[in-house]
Order: C-alpha cells, then sequence, then structure tokens
C-alpha cells in the first residue's frame, strides 16, 4: 500500500472508530474500499443504477391502504391516500415492510444464536471454518469491511444490521418517504443488511456447533414422515434456531440416549440438526407441518422461531403431543418455566399435560428428551388406514366449499368424492401438491377432516437429502473460476426458499435434474433441498445420490439452512474476490458490478412464501444475481423486469472506458421475475445465466442450453430473442447452427463486437474506482 | 439438427457403466485400433461421405471388444499440415458430445463405449456417428470445407491400416520436438483470460505452452487462422533482444499493447526480471524459495500446503490477475519438458521441490543426475527439512551454482 | 360478485363487469381495434367436457381473427395442431409490455386496447389483471375464464358446469365469425 493509500485508509478507519467503532484499526489484510459500513445513501446510486434498467412492477393484491387512522383510502385509477401516497408508492413501502420482517427474522436469529454461544464460549472463540475456506466471511468483508475472527466480531456484525434496520422501518411510516424508488432502494438495502444477517447465523453456528465446513462430501440425511421410527419416543423440532434441539442432542449424547430416542424436524432447524448430528431426520418442510402432527407420531413438539405455525398447541394438543415453546418470538401465550427446575417441568408437561415456555435451550433439549421417554410408551401413534379415511370421506355431500378455499387451488372436493368412491389415484396427487394448510376442513360443513384422510393416500417411503455442507470451499472456487467467468459452465443455479410450490415437491427435483444433467453447479437450500429429496427417479435414486455433491460442473450441493443461502452468494463474490483479485473490502459496487456483468448465477424460489424469502431474493437483486420466482410469488406485489427490445442497455467498456455504442445484449434479462410454469421456468433459468462477459465458447454452451430447452419445452423453432445474445458467428453454438445462421440471415442480423471488459461502474455518479475491476 | 441420437456439450464427461455398455471399440482388450486425422488436396474428398469397412454396431454381439480403424479426411484451401493434430483432437471432443457414446485417449491407444441406451435411442450404425463429425467439424470448423469419414472393423483391415497411422505419429513427434523458438517466425498469443484478468497476455511459443497446459504452439497456430478475431492471435517475434532471458521486440510490442500499457516486457523463461504475467487458471506455479536459492513447482491439484508452508489457493492469490509477481509465475506442466524452461534462472537444475506426482509426469524430461536431489512431498514438509535434503543430496543449489 | 376462488376475493371498489351473455361478450371483443389473445397453461392442463380447453381458444381466436400470445409453454401444444402463436412471453413479461402505452404490441401495428385472458393460473392472472387495472389505464381487459376475476374490466361469471362453459364457449364463437 502507497502511504498516500494508508493514510486515507486510516482516515476512513478513524472515522468508523470515531462513529460506530467497528473497523479495527489494525486490520489490513485489503484496502479499506469506497463504502465501509454503508448507510442508506451510501449505496442509493447503485440501487438506481440497478432500477433504472430492471424498473419495478407492481401487482397490487389489495387496492386499498388500511395503514393509519386516516383510512381505508382507496388507491385505485390515480387516486391518492389520505396522506397522500399514490399505489406505486404504497406497494413499494409494503415490499419494504415485507423484507424488513425476513431481515429482523434473520438478525434476530442471528442475534440469540451469537449471544447464547458468547455466554457459553465468550466473545474471543475464534471463528474457523477449516482448511479449505479462508474468506470465512464474503458477504460480511464486502458489505461492511470487516473480517470477523471472533465471535464477537459477529455481534459487531449482528448490531451493524440492527442499526440499519430501525432506520429501514422508520421510513415506512406514514409521513415519511414518499417515492417507490426510495423505498425501492431501501428495500434492496434491507436484502443486503439480510444477506449479512444469514452469514453471520450461519458461521456462528458452523462454529459454535461444530457444523461440517471444509467438506463436500457430508452424509445423507433420511428424509420423509416414512423414515421416522415410531417405535421409538419421538421429538419433533419445528423452526430455524436449532439450539434448543442441539441441546436436546447433547443431553441425549450426555446420557446414552442418542439411538433410543428418534430426533426429526421440519423446515430449517431440522436441516440444522441433521448437520450437528448423524442421527437426527428430517420430516421434510414446512408444508407438511399441520399433516405431520395430526399423525400424532411425535410425543414431543418443540417449537422454536419462523415458519412455525400459530396454531400448533391446539393441535398438538388434539394429537395428544407435548408442546415446548423454546423461543421470546413464539411465546404463544405460555407460562414461562424457564426457572423452574427441570424435573418438576417434565412432571408439569408429562402429568398435569401443560404446555410451556423454556427460554434456556440447555433446560427445553433436556425437559423435552425426557418428556418424551415419559409419555412415549402410552401414545398411540400412526397413519389412518385407507378403510376408515374412506368412511370419513363418504361425509362428503361435494358442495365444493373446500376446493374453494384452497390457496393452491386444487379440486379438494372432487378428489375426496373420488376416494370416497375407493379411487384413491386423484387424492394422492391432490396430497403432493398440498401445504396441509387446513382452510378446506374449515370451510367444511360436514367437518370431514381432510388433513387427516390424506395419511391415507401419502406415501410412506424413505428418502434422503445430503447434509447442508456449509461455505464452498476456496480451491473450488478457484477451480470453477475461469471456466464460471468464460462461460464455460454454463452457470450456477440456486433452488432456495420455501414450498409454497404450484405443482408440488416433483417440480423443484425436476428443473435441479434437468440443469445438473447440462453441467450447471446446482445448488440448494432448505425447504427447497427437501423438496428435491422426495423424489426417486427409476432406479430408486434421489438426486442427493445421482450426482456429485463438490461445487462443480454437474455437481448437486446442499448448503444448509435457509441462513446458508449466504453461502451461495459467498461463492459468486469469492469468483470476483479470490479467483479475479478484486479487492472486495468495503466494496460493494465492484463485486456485484463483477457478478451481474461476468458471473451466471441464477436464484429460483420456485416456492417462496415467507417474507424471509422476499429479503433474501431482493438481497441477491442487490448483488445483481437475477431471481426466478414461482406463480404464488406474484403475491410479493414487486418484481424487477426489463425490456429486452426497448431498454437502453448501454454499458461501459472499462478496457476504453467508453460507453458501447452498438446494442448490447440484455444479459441477464430480469432481476426478479415470476414464471407461471417449470416448462418456462427452465428455457429462462438457462437465458438468465448468460452474462455479457462470455467468451464465445462460454456463450455458445449457454445458448446451446438456451435453444436446447426452448425446443422442448416451448416450441420446434428458435427462441425469438435468440439473435439479441449473439454478437458474432462464434457465439452460434455449432449443434445448432445451420439453423441459427438461416435464421439471422432471415432477420438481417448484423455482428458486433463483444463489450471488452462490461461493467457498469461510472455509467452513473459512484465513489466505486473502475481501475479494481481491471 | 436432425440426428437419431441425442447430442450436447452436457454429454461431456459421461460415463458408461459395465453394465450399460453394449459394446466397445478398441481400449485394453483389443490391439487393432487407431484414429488418425488427414489433410487431403480438394478434389480427394468426397464431402459428406462415410464408409464402413467391416460390421456395423447392430452386427456385433452385445458385450464384445472390437478393433477400429477411425480416418477423418479433411481438405480446405486454408488448410495446413500442422493443424492435423489440432483436428484429430476434435474427434475425441466431438464424439463425446454423443449421448451414450464415450471416446478416450488417443492415436493407437483409443477405446470408444457405446451404452445400451444409446442403441435403443437409434445408435445402430456407425453411420450415425459419421454424420455427427461430418456436422460438427464443419459447423464448428468453417475453414474446413470437405469431411469424409471411414470406420475400420474389419479386423484384418485395421491391422493393415495400423502401420500407416504410426508413421504418421512418428513424423509429427518428430516435428514437435524438433522446432524451437529460434526455427519459427511467429509465436502466438491468447487473451482468453483477459476476462477476468484484463491486463494478462498468455504468449505460446513452440517450447512454452499457455499457462492453462491447453493451448501449444500449434493450437495456437490452427486457432488463429481458424478465427482471426477469436482470443488466439499470430505475435510476429522480431527480434531477439536478450538471449539470455529471452526477450523478444515483437512479444514486448503485443504485451504492451494487449495489457493496456501496464505491462511492455516479457521475460519469457525466467521468474526474477519481467515474468510473465500470471492470468488465474494457471496450471502451476513456479515459485522461488530464497532460503536455498531454488525453485519449487507446485500445481493446482496438489492438496495441502506446499513446502513453503502455502497451500495453492493462497500461493495463486499472490501471482493471479495478470500481474508480474517477481518470484512467481504460473505455467503449464508441459513446461517443465522445455529445453527453454526458466532458461534464464538455471533450468531444471534450480528446481529443489515439486509433489511427486509431477516429478513423475515429466520424469523423462528431468536429468538423471539431478532427478533424486529433487526433493516431494515425501522427504520434506518444511523449507528447513528441505536445506537439510538439499545438503545432503548435494543439490547444485547449495554449490552457489546460481549466485 | 364473489369470484370461484377464495385466494381471488377482491379488497378494493373497482370490480369486474360481469357479462353473462357471451353475445354481449362477442361484441365487446369486436368493438376493439387491437384485441390480444393471451393464453395460459390450463388451456393445456384442462378439459372441457372430452375435449381441451386449448382448443376452444383455438377456435374462438379464429373466429374472432385475434392474435394469440402464447404463455408459460402453451406454444408446444399449439404446434402440435399447427397452429403458431403470434408471441410467445409469459404472464408477467407481457403484462409488462401492456403497460407501456407506446409499447408496439405483438404486431408492430400500436398497443393492444383489449386483453381477453384464458386459462393463465387463477392467483396469478388476478395479480396481472391488478396490474394493468392500476398501471394501463389506456385498455380493457376481459376474463374469458369460468372461475370470474374481479380485477378485469369484464368478467364471466362462475360456470360450474362443463356443459354451460361449452354453450358459452360455442355461442362466443358463433357470434364472431366473419365479422373481423
Amino acid at each position: 500500500m502507497s502511504k498516500k493509500n494508508k493514510a486515507e485508509t486510516l482516515n476512513i478507519i478513524t472515522n468508523q472508530v470515531d462513529t460506530l467503532n467497528i473497523i479495527k484499526g489494525e486490520d489490513t489484510w485489503e484496502p479499506v474500499g469506497p463504502t465501509p459500513l454503508p448507510q442508506l445513501p451510501d449505496l442509493r446510486n447503485w440501487s438506481m443504477r440497478l432500477l433504472k434498467t430492471y424498473k419495478p412492477f407492481y401487482a397490487p393484491f389489495c387496492d386499498l391502504c388500511c395503514n393509519c387512522t386516516y383510512g381505508k383510502c382507496d388507491l385505485t385509477s390515480g387516486k391518492k391516500g389520505a396522506c397522500g401516497i399514490d399505489i406505486a408508492t404504497h406497494q413499494a413501502r409494503w415490499v419494504l415492510m415485507q423484507c424488513c420482517m425476513g431481515l429482523a427474522c434473520h438478525g434476530a436469529h442471528g442475534r440469540h444464536l451469537i449471544d447464547h454461544l458468547i455466554e457459553k464460549y465468550g466473545e474471543d472463540y475464534k471463528i474457523d471454518l477449516g482448511m479449505q475456506v479462508d474468506v470465512e466471511a464474503p458477504i460480511i468483508r464486502t458489505v461492511m469491511g470487516l473480517k470477523p475472527e471472533t465471535l464477537g466480531d459477529l455481534r459487531t456484525a449482528v448490531e451493524y444490521v440492527e442499526r440499519g434496520l430501525i432506520h429501514l422501518v422508520s421510513s415506512t411510516h406514514t409521513g415519511q418517504e414518499g417515492n417507490n424508488l426510495d423505498f425501492e432502494n431501501k428495500a434492496l438495502h434491507a436484502g443486503m443488511l439480510d444477506h449479512v444477517a444469514l452469514e453471520l447465523t450461519d458461521i456462528a453456528q458452523i462454529v459454535g456447533y461444530g457444523y461440517p465446513t471444509s467438506i463436500a462430501d457430508t452424509p445423507l440425511v433420511e428424509l420423509g414422515w416414512g423414515a421416522i421410527d415410531k417405535t421409538k419416543p419421538v421429538v419433533l423440532a419445528i423452526g430455524h434456531n436449532a439450539a434448543s434441539v442441539n441441546s436436546m442432542i447433547d443431553y441425549l449424547r450426555d446420557n446414552d440416549l442418542e439411538d433410543k430416542v428418534e430426533v426429526c424436524g421440519i423446515c430449517c432447524t431440522a436441516h440444522d440438526v441433521a448437520r450437528y448430528s448423524d442421527k437426527a431426520k428430517i420430516v421434510g418442510h414446512l408444508g407438511k407441518q399441520l399433516f405431520f402432527i395430526r399423525c400424532g407420531i411425535a410425543d414431543v413438539v418443540m417449537t422454536d422461531e419462523q415458519c412455525v405455525r400459530p396454531d400448533v398447541p391446539e393441535e398438538a394438543r388434539k394429537a395428544g403431543a407435548a408442546l415446548i415453546a423454546t423461543s421470546d418470538k413464539i411465546s404463544y401465550g405460555l407460562e414461562d418455566v424457564t426457572e423452574k427446575e427441570i424435573d418438576e417441568i417434565v412432571r408439569l408437561v408429562s402429568e398435569e399435560k401443560r404446555q410451556v415456555l423454556i427460554l434456556n435451550p440447555e433446560k427445553a433439549g433436556a425437559v423435552a428428551a425426557k418428556v418424551a421417554v415419559v409419555l412415549a410408551p402410552n401414545r398411540k401413534k400412526g397413519f389412518i388406514d385407507t378403510e376408515a379415511a374412506i368412511e370419513l370421506a363418504k361425509d362428503c355431500i361435494a358442495c365444493d366449499l373446500c376446493s374453494q378455499a384452497c390457496p393452491n387451488m386444487l379440486s379438494i372436493g372432487k378428489a375426496i368424492k373420488q376416494f370416497a368412491a375407493n379411487d384413491i389415484a386423484m387424492l394422492s396427487e391432490t396430497f403432493k401438491r398440498c401445504f396441509t394448510c387446513g382452510k378446506c376442513e374449515q370451510k367444511c360443513p360436514q367437518s370431514i377432516p381432510i388433513v387427516k384422510i390424506m395419511q391415507a393416500v401419502a406415501t410412506k417411503e424413505r428418502y434422503n437429502v445430503r447434509s447442508g455442507r456449509g461455505p464452498i470451499h476456496d480451491v473450488e472456487i478457484r477451480q470453477v473460476g475461469s471456466p464460471i467467468v468464460l462461460g464455460t459452465i454454463p452457470g450456477i443455479v440456486a433452488f432456495v426458499g420455501c414450498s409454497n410450490y404450484p405443482k408440488g415437491d416433483e417440480e423443484v427435483a425436476d428443473m435441479m435434474d434437468e440443469f445438473a444433467r447440462r453441467k450447471y453447479i446446482v445448488c440448494a437450500s432448505g425447504c427447497a433441498a427437501m423438496a428435491a429429496g422426495m423424489v426417486k427417479d427409476k432406479e430408486g435414486k434421489t438426486i442427493w445420490e445421482k450426482f456429485p455433491p463438490g461445487f462443480e460442473a454437474g455437481g448437486v450441493l446442499n448448503v444448509g439452512s435457509c441462513v446458508a443461502n449466504s453461502h451461495i452468494v459467498g461463492a459468486a463474490i469469492k469468483v470476483a474476490n479470490i479467483f479475479a483479485k478484486l479487492p472486495g473490502r468495503a466494496n460493494y459496487e465492484c463485486i456485484a458490478d463483477y457478478i451481474i456483468n461476468r458471473v451466471g448465477a441464477c436464484g429460483v424460489a420456485w416456492g417462496a412464501y415467507s417474507q424471509k424469502a422476499l429479503a433474501i431474493g431482493t438481497g441477491c437483486n442487490r448483488w445483481g444475481i437475477p431471481v426466478v420466482l414461482g406463480p404464488h410469488s406474484a403475491k410479493y406485489r414487486r418484481l424487477y423486469l426489463s425490456r429486452k427490445e426497448e431498454d437502453d442497455w448501454n454499458i461501459m467498456d472499462g478496457r476504453t472506458e467508453k460507453m458501447t455504442e452498438e446494442y448490447v445484449e440484455p444479459a441477464p434479462e430480469h432481476l426478479a421475475i415470476v414464471i407461471e410454469s417449470k416448462e418456462r421456468a427452465m428455457v429462462s433459468i438457462a437465458k438468465y445465466c448468460i452474462r455479457r462477459n462470455d467468451t464465445p465458447v462460454g456463450r455458445q454452451i449457454k445458448l446451446n442450453h438456451y435453444i436446447a430447452l426452448h425446443k422442448k419445452y416451448i416450441g420446434e423453432g428458435l427462441p425469438d430473442d435468440l439473435h439479441l445474445f449473439i454478437r458474432k458467428p462464434t457465439d452460434v453454438p455449432m449443434f445448432f447452427k445451420r439453423e441459427v445462421m438461416e435464421y439471422l440471415k432471415e432477420i438481417d442480423w448484423k455482428p458486433r463486437q463483444q463489450v471488452g471488459l462490461p461493467t457498469l461502474i461510472n455509467t452513473y455518479p459512484t465513489k466505486a474506482n473502475i481501475a479494481d475491476i481491471k | 439438427m436432425e440426428f437419431k441420437i441425442a447430442i450436447g456439450p452436457q454429454f461431456e464427461g459421461e460415463r458408461i457403466r459395465k453394465d450399460d455398455l453394449f459394446i466397445e471399440f478398441g481400449g485394453p482388450k483389443v490391439k487393432a485400433k487407431a484414429e488418425l486425422a488427414t489433410i487431403k488436396k480438394m478434389d480427394e474428398v468426397e464431402h459428406g461421405k462415410i464408409e464402413i469397412i467391416g460390421p456395423d454396431i447392430k452386427d456385433l454381439a452385445e458385450g464384445g471388444s472390437y478393433p477400429l480403424g477411425l480416418i477423418v479426411e479433411v481438405a480446405g484451401t486454408e488448410l495446413d499440415p500442422d493443424m492435423e493434430p489440432v483436428f484429430e483432437r476434435r474427434i475425441h471432443q466431438y464424439c463425446n458430445y454423443i449421448e451414450g457414446f464415450v471416446h478416450m485417449a488417443q492415436r493407437n491407444d483409443i477405446w470408444l463405449r457405446i451404452s445400451k441406451d444409446a442403441v435403443k435411442q437409434g445408435l445402430t450404425s456407425l453411420d450415425e456417428i459419421g454424420k455427427v463429425l461430418i456436422y460438427l467439424y464443419t459447423s464448428e470448423l468453417p475453414i474446413i470445407e470437405r469431411v469424409a469419414v471411414t470406420f475400420i472393423t474389419d479386423a484384418q483391415k485395421v491391422e493393415n491400416f495400423l502401420p500407416s497411422a504410426l508413421d504418421v505419429y512418428k513424423a509429427r513427434d518428430e516435428r514437435v520436438r524438433g522446432l524451437t523458438e529460434e526455427a519459427v517466425d511467429e509465436f502466438y498469443g491468447c487473451t482468453l483470460c483477459q476476462s477476468f484478468a484484463p491486463t494478462h497476455v498468455c504468449i505460446v511459443t513452440p517450447e512454452r505452452v499457455s499457462l492453462c497446459g491447453a493451448i501449444s504452439w500449434f493450437d495456437g497456430r490452427a486457432a488463429s487462422k481458424i478465427d482471426p478475431y477469436g482470443p488466439q492471435f499470430v505475435v510476429e517475434k522480431g527480434e531477439l533482444l536478450d538471449t539470455e532471458k529471452i526477450v523478444y521486440s515483437g512479444v514486448n510490442e503485443v504485451v504492451a499493447e494487449r495489457s493496456m500499457g501496464t505491462n511492455d516486457t516479457f521475460c519469457l523463461h525466467s521468474l526474477f526480471d519481467h515474468p510473465h504475467t500470471s492470468c488465474g487458471c494457471f496450471e502451476s506455479i513456479a515459485f522461488y524459495i530464497p532460503e536455498v536459492d531454488g525453485i519449487g513447482i507446485l500445481p493446482r491439484d496438489f492438496e495441502g500446503a506446499s513446502v513453503i508452508g502455502i497451500p495453492f489457493s493462497t500461493m495463486a492469490g499472490e501471482l493471479s490477475g495478470g500481474k508480474q509477481v517477481e518470484g512467481y509465475v504460473g505455467m503449464g506442466v508441459e513446461y517443465l519438458r522445455s529445453p527453454k524452461f526458466l532458461q534464464g534462472d538455471g533450468g531444471l537444475r534450480r528446481v529443489v521441490w515439486m509433489p511427486k506426482k509431477v516429478k513423475e509426469r515429466v520424469k523423462d524430461s528431468i536429468p538423471p543426475e539431478i532427478f533424486d536431489k529433487i526433493a516431494t512431498e515425501e522427504d520434506v514438509n518444511d523449507v528447513d527439512a528441505l536445506a537439510e535434503f538439499l545438503a545432503r543430496v548435494e543439490h547444485p543449489v547449495m554449490a552457489g551454482e546460481f549466485s | 360478485m364473489k369470484p370461484y376462488w377464495d385466494v381471488n376475493i377482491l379488497t378494493g371498489t373497482k370490480t369486474a363487469r360481469i357479462i353473462e351473455d357471451p353475445v354481449q361478450f362477442a361484441g365487446l371483443i369486436k368493438k376493439a381495434t387491437r384485441p390480444l389473445y393471451i393464453l395460459g397453461p390450463d388451456t393445456v392442463d384442462r378439459k372441457i367436457g372430452d375435449k381441451l380447453f386449448l382448443k376452444y381458444c383455438l377456435d374462438l381466436a379464429k373466429a374472432g381473427n385475434l392474435p394469440i400470445c402464447a404463455t408459460a409453454h402453451v406454444q408446444k401444444k399449439m404446434e402440435e395442431f399447427g397452429v403458431q402463436p403470434n408471441s410467445s412471453y409469459d404472464i408477467i413479461e407481457i403484462v409488462n409490455h401492456l403497460k407501456d402505452p407506446e409499447w408496439q404490441g405483438v404486431n408492430k401495428e400500436g398497443n393492444h386496447d383489449l386483453i381477453v385472458f384464458s386459462g393463465v393460473r387463477c392467483d396469478l392472472a388476478e395479480r396481472g389483471l391488478a396490474t394493468l387495472k392500476h398501471f394501463a389505464p389506456h385498455l380493457k381487459t376481459m376474463a374469458l375464464c369460468r372461475f370470474s376475476h374481479p380485477n378485469a374490466d369484464f368478467a364471466l361469471p362462475v360456470i360450474r358446469k362443463d356443459e354451460k362453459w361449452q354453450e358459452y364457449f360455442a355461442s362466443l364463437i358463433a357470434n364472431l365469425i366473419g365479422d373481423r
């Protein structure tokens, strides 16, 4: 570092020390970039630059605003509310509020784990992610400029997130922000902070609980309600924060009970406990909560936080299972018994049938294990048999109110009627697409227990999913960095998010299979990873057994729970930072610019339902990673879309530092889009992996898949926008050369120059240094 | 595309397991096997002709191993004989684009396997493979105007063909071995890696393979002709400015131009003074070890730390990105075989450490008198132990040969 | 009027005019100068009686000489029937284009003035119709869907019986033929 540079760096650092006391003066791992600890104004120009190309698209879910006591206000036909807000701004505000909810969940989750682990191990406890991972926190490094070395540093990171959240939430108050684009900047900022929260949370649990890291080939975990051994006492954990269920594993280990008690989970806490204990099992994704509780297989239900149904206490009671809530975020109005002795709590729960709140993870874990052992022998559990289920279905009067209530628009009534007549096919298909929300039952005038009937048609097979592997290794990045940036590995496709699928789990498995066979790098996490494992091929193998687990062409990886999504984004950052040596520290715009122009990554959240998923997706968008959403996600109300032929695609050629004059390909075409069917989604995903920086060989390979998938799923001919992505004849995939060249001739296509070093830096006012990208 | 079988880049790297195998051509169980690409005059090649001499796939018993001679004849006004090996390697690439069909090895070692599924899909004749090859040769390489493919499956006829193929291989090898930097006027440059290392220029000479190990001088020559606007281009070597470190005026000019003025001098065979820049996808690293005044070699696939305690990923971080970093240079592993290997620094005699796998790979290029003096990870694990080792074996660096 | 699916219940004030009479529906289509017919994947997944929903839609498009935008993977099935769509966008993309009054439409003759939806997944169609209701005042929307759509300008009543639905289509087609 030159003297001048050092002085400037120190100056920045001192300023930060003065104001936020965050970046330590002795840190010299990389010079501090232009935006350490960015606040709302710092990356606003970057947001606005993205929004210039990818304009917000709003689909109001509700035409009214009911936010304050002025309302209700009708915002239809250009009308403004009493406060002066219009429909677009109100939608943008709504999206921001939702992103803040998601961010708050991840932030609070991380905060809880870090405080808990610091209490256990102290704030100087070292972060070590193993031999293969040197760049431990690419997101925190790039966003904040902080290189976290201890749990205490992670607490610093969560403090930064908390600080930012206050500003974001405040702007949603009536009479605050009044422009939709500024709301979008704030939503993008919330998404970025969310990624910081994801990363610090997963790092905390990896180091605190010793989850796998620096290993690609993690073990296969048993998956499916059919895999749960109901002859043993069964504890079911639901949620995302595995602190309590992991403590229970400790208790079981200490008392030699690990083989005697069946521990299983639903949603991300299941992934995390399976990263902690190789004996833990995963029931399935969050969509099967009600279904599984009602089966009565769980003797104890232990809830932590996020994606847990509010009616778990009622349902657990009906099923005769004990309930232990363990989080201050979900307390269910229960008595807080944290201070009582363990044996006293066990007595209250098992004898007095009390449902309790225990806020100490160790205590909650011990109680859950003890209660399960006491309760199990006297409980009858299992699935209803087909004959009994048919009897129940016979009450159906075919009013069809159940179907109308279905959020996935399934023909439940028809399926129940056919089932009553001994034809189970339609009901089994219906169950595969059902999130077991129970809305149908509430409408049934005959009070038919539809979700219970579903037990008769649910598969009892045992499936599997690879246990979450944590961060992508630095060496893996170095190995695939070049083919990713050259474009010869056609893309990284990440299947993430929740289980609100339009047509069931198979769709995710099918899409992952298609891209893995085409040698994309296929990542998964959370409920999507589970859904993918719930399908077997004709040889009886799940996708997790079929493909290698490395971050490589044709690899299929499970990074872990939702918070482990940070590692997928982290991999994209590491391609820029490790492989291409782009300075990453507090250099958000340059890294994001690198990703949007050169790293062919595309997120797919086919069943996203939660506010958290929205925050994660929006965070990806700020990094320049496009996200494909399933049809339900139109209800998020906002997407980021471009118009490929109408919009201005001019960018900067970083080599000459001049604006391009010829047409530049619309890549990636959208940042957030809903696609209606999986068939079309696959074609689009292939297209969204195209980057302006692709070399001719790379572009050939990407277009080859785009054309081949188009022909397979959309139509005989060529995609009607193909010519936009062909710069020179050398971009034309050899397998379709004749057809494509004829088409290009027909439409009078003209070759154009490939942009030497495509960049958005300096196409807008920025402090980012264009020299960094060279 | 109107083939009965699926083709595409995703089928590269496909494996055919024993249970899925229909038949194989060549491989360890068969003696008579060879493939050859030859350049002919325009009027000697009947474009699109596919000839099968001997039994076809459908005539052969399941589970068997059969002889094969595969001949690809190409013609085109711009073709030059040095391109033959480049075209021959495409047989491997193109065959592997076919689903259920795997091509391994080269020349008279070829091994081709056809899966049962592929036969079910319609791969019942070699004619199908011929069609794919002809399609891909002409569509990917417009410089090729005519192609004809011959498959010989008759054992005796393959035997008859084999000696002529061996003669061609031998002649080519002699040409490669005899080729020196002095004997040619042109080197080739490659800027493919500028997409991630914008100031990097790779210079490929007959005695210096590209850093990634994938582009030889012949490849560069063919590629620059096939696509004159592509990432590989001609470098007029110009005048030899430094005979020890090998600095050419033409190379310097191209480097200055293509690195946008960042670098203006390349010593082609030295890692101390204006070394060649390193991209990010180099196959290995040559690095200086000051404690013993020697050079170590660290390949990408080496797991764990090198003798100086640093793993590949960390060291690669030091030199990648298109910068000139004294004491380090990225290189293709085959460069170790070059007579000019780091000639300016003492060549192979200066090398003190390399992993065993590399040492075995280039064994026949290392002078026997120093072979045992180069330490591997099995001998030493740190610099102190290395110094002791070198003293014990009396490595040239210990005699102060280079100081 | 409540739509069939609870998820599509309107929270707002501006709701569709329900067109009970197919003759009137045909009349509205005929009045349009540049209509566009958007076909979604339910046309491929659902049948009316024994016949594929898509067949009815293609007959209607032919009768009314309506250009077709095939969304999702509808084009594949259309090709089986020997029909090429005038454009292929996914539903969100076509809606995004329609928002812009300056857009030149699928035939490059200017933006459309009437958009007819059939077979788009009902919850998604309702979102697209909401976008157009709020952000595309320059055009009218029509939901030719038996489940009814409050966010369209014109919608059908909920039609439960296949026969009724077939009749509606038949009458609509009969009243469109030859007039455009």
